[in-house]
């Protein structure tokens, strides 16, 4: 145990600084993804047929794709074809839009999952349509999403970690414990961190969705 | 888009063995999460159940154990156990393998990522499994127990019968999640469907026609897109067949990454 300690106390900064890239992809994907995931939600419920089959073929195309191979061609696939690409960019896009379609799902049914009859309800209550949106629709909408989206969360603390062993190699937790095991030839020690640094976060993301489905939270 | 679409920078695909070797590649891939699927379930059923057991210790060091698991990346526990397992074991399995088997699982490394696999899949299984099994009524159990089954019988005709049933669903969409996940082995050299992709689109191989890297991983994701959306209608016909036979309502168990929360197990 002692030398488990020591072990992190000396290569304390490799894994601080992987730890907060990991961080960092996850919650600017999550931007990424809530706001891709809200736009398809949106053309999937939208009262234009051909807008919905374009939202259904957003879906079916980025949750049935392998993350690993929309890595290969956001980076590797557009810069052989002549685009300067970022690997951030590369990595937050398309763990993004990877995630955005599972969103996208999930919104659609937190939507569906209001029953008609609160909105004719409403609408006969003599409130407006956004006033019906804006106080009946969406807030109960929100509740039922609380815990999916939660899981999709820990989802992409998950997925993140196919980013940094890609060809980005953008340094997050999962690299830079290669970095350490590989210089140092300790690979328990350093994947023993590893896990505890995955493990923390997905136990942080676990209390904070119990936390706001205490709070919010309906079931059905 | 015209890049995308240009048929010259499609020619590689109808030149020499190119589609044939990374369809091949493929095929490796669904035969990885086949062998992983099967043996998910196995250990996974255990683990719920051990889960769910009266004895707390059992069921406490098996909860423990499957959270862990499901919350550690699968690609960190596949590098992992690359990098950790005994050589011996490798040796071992190279040295077992039967001649039938395809050749990218002479690597001894399959064996580490099929363990890894299964290790993380198995664990997911449990949780949907369980949450299958306590999403049945009360009653059911109470009602095996007072026609005086022991609880070893009533699992076995009463609860898991309809348990089971219930997380038929959710195992496809985990079935569509480990598909896409069988691509991460190509991380530990596996010569699996992305490995070929690369290797086609490296120059000097089959020289005459340029393969570009965009275009040879887009084939790629057309083919799991292919497979993964026929698997996710047919659980969907499923479910809905489902619901017809058995009348009621049910409540839905989920797939991980489809979870619409396992969260009544909780």
């Amino acid at each position: 145990m002692p030398d488990l300690f020591s072990f992190l106390g000396d290569h304390f900064d490799a894994f601080a600084s992987g730890f907060w890239v990991t961080v960092r992809l996850v919650v600017f994907s999550f931007g990424v993804a809530m706001v891709v995931g809200t736009l398809v939600a949106a053309l999937r419920v939208a009262p234009v047929e051909w807008l919905q089959r374009l939202g259904a073929v957003y879906v079916e195309t980025f949750r049935n794709v392998p993350l690993l191979v929309l890595l290969f061609i956001s980076f590797a696939g557009l810069r052989r074809a002549g685009v300067d690409i970022n690997a951030w960019v590369a990595g937050i896009g398309s763990l993004g839009l990877y995630t955005g379609a599972y969103v996208a799902e999930v919104l659609r049914s937190g939507v569906f999952s209001v029953g008609k009859g609160q909105i004719e309800a409403s609408l006969s209550l003599g409130l407006s349509y956004r006033k019906t949106l804006r106080h009946i629709v969406l807030p109960q909408a929100f509740r039922t999403v609380v815990s999916p989206l939660g899981s999709l969360t820990i989802a992409m603390i998950k997925n993140s970690a196919i980013i940094g062993v890609s060809l980005l190699a953008l340094p997050d937790l999962l690299k830079e414990a290669r970095i350490v095991s590989s210089q140092t030839f300790k690979t328990d020690e350093s994947f023993f961190w590893a896990a505890v640094g995955y493990l923390l976060l997905t136990g942080a993301a676990t209390l904070m969705i119990r936390v706001l489905e205490r709070r919010y939270a309906i079931r059905r | 888009m015209t890049y995308l679409f240009d048929p010259g920078n499609w020619e590689w695909l109808f030149t020499g063995n190119n589609a044939r070797y990374i369809l091949e590649g493929f095929l490796i891939n669904l035969e990885i999460a086949l062998i992983a699927m099967v043996f998910a379930l196995i250990v996974g059923l255990l683990l719920a159940l051990a889960r769910l057991a009266r004895n707390p210790v059992l069921s406490f060091v098996a909860g423990t154990w499957v959270d862990v698991f499901r919350n550690l990346p699968l690609i960190f526990l596949i590098l992992y156990l690359a990098l950790a397992l005994p050589i011996s074991w490798r040796d071992a399995w190279e040295e077992n393998v039967p001649s039938w088997a395809p050749e990218a699982f002479e690597s001894g490394f399959v064996f580490a990522a099929l363990i890894g696999l299964v290790l993380y899949n198995s664990a997911v299984l449990a949780e949907i499994m369980r949450a299958g099994i306590l999403s049945l009524p009360r009653g059911q159990r109470e009602a095996a127990l007072a026609l005086g089954l022991s609880y070893r019988q009533s699992m076995r005709h009463v609860i898991l019968p309809q348990g089971l049933r219930r997380m038929v669903p959710a195992t496809v969409s985990q079935l569509i999640t480990l598909n896409k996940d069988t691509t991460l082995v190509s991380i530990i050299a596996i010569t699996e469907v992305m490995r070929r992709g690369r290797i086609v689109t490296s120059s000097n191989f089959f020289a005459t026609v340029e393969a570009p890297v965009l275009h040879v991983f887009v084939f790629i994701g057309v083919l799991f897109v292919i497979v993964n959306y026929t698997l996710s209608r047919l659980s969907r016909r499923l479910e809905v067949g489902q619901r017809e036979k058995t009348g009621a309502r049910m409540e839905e168990v989920k797939g991980l990454e489809d979870q619409l929360l396992v969260a009544e197990a909780r």
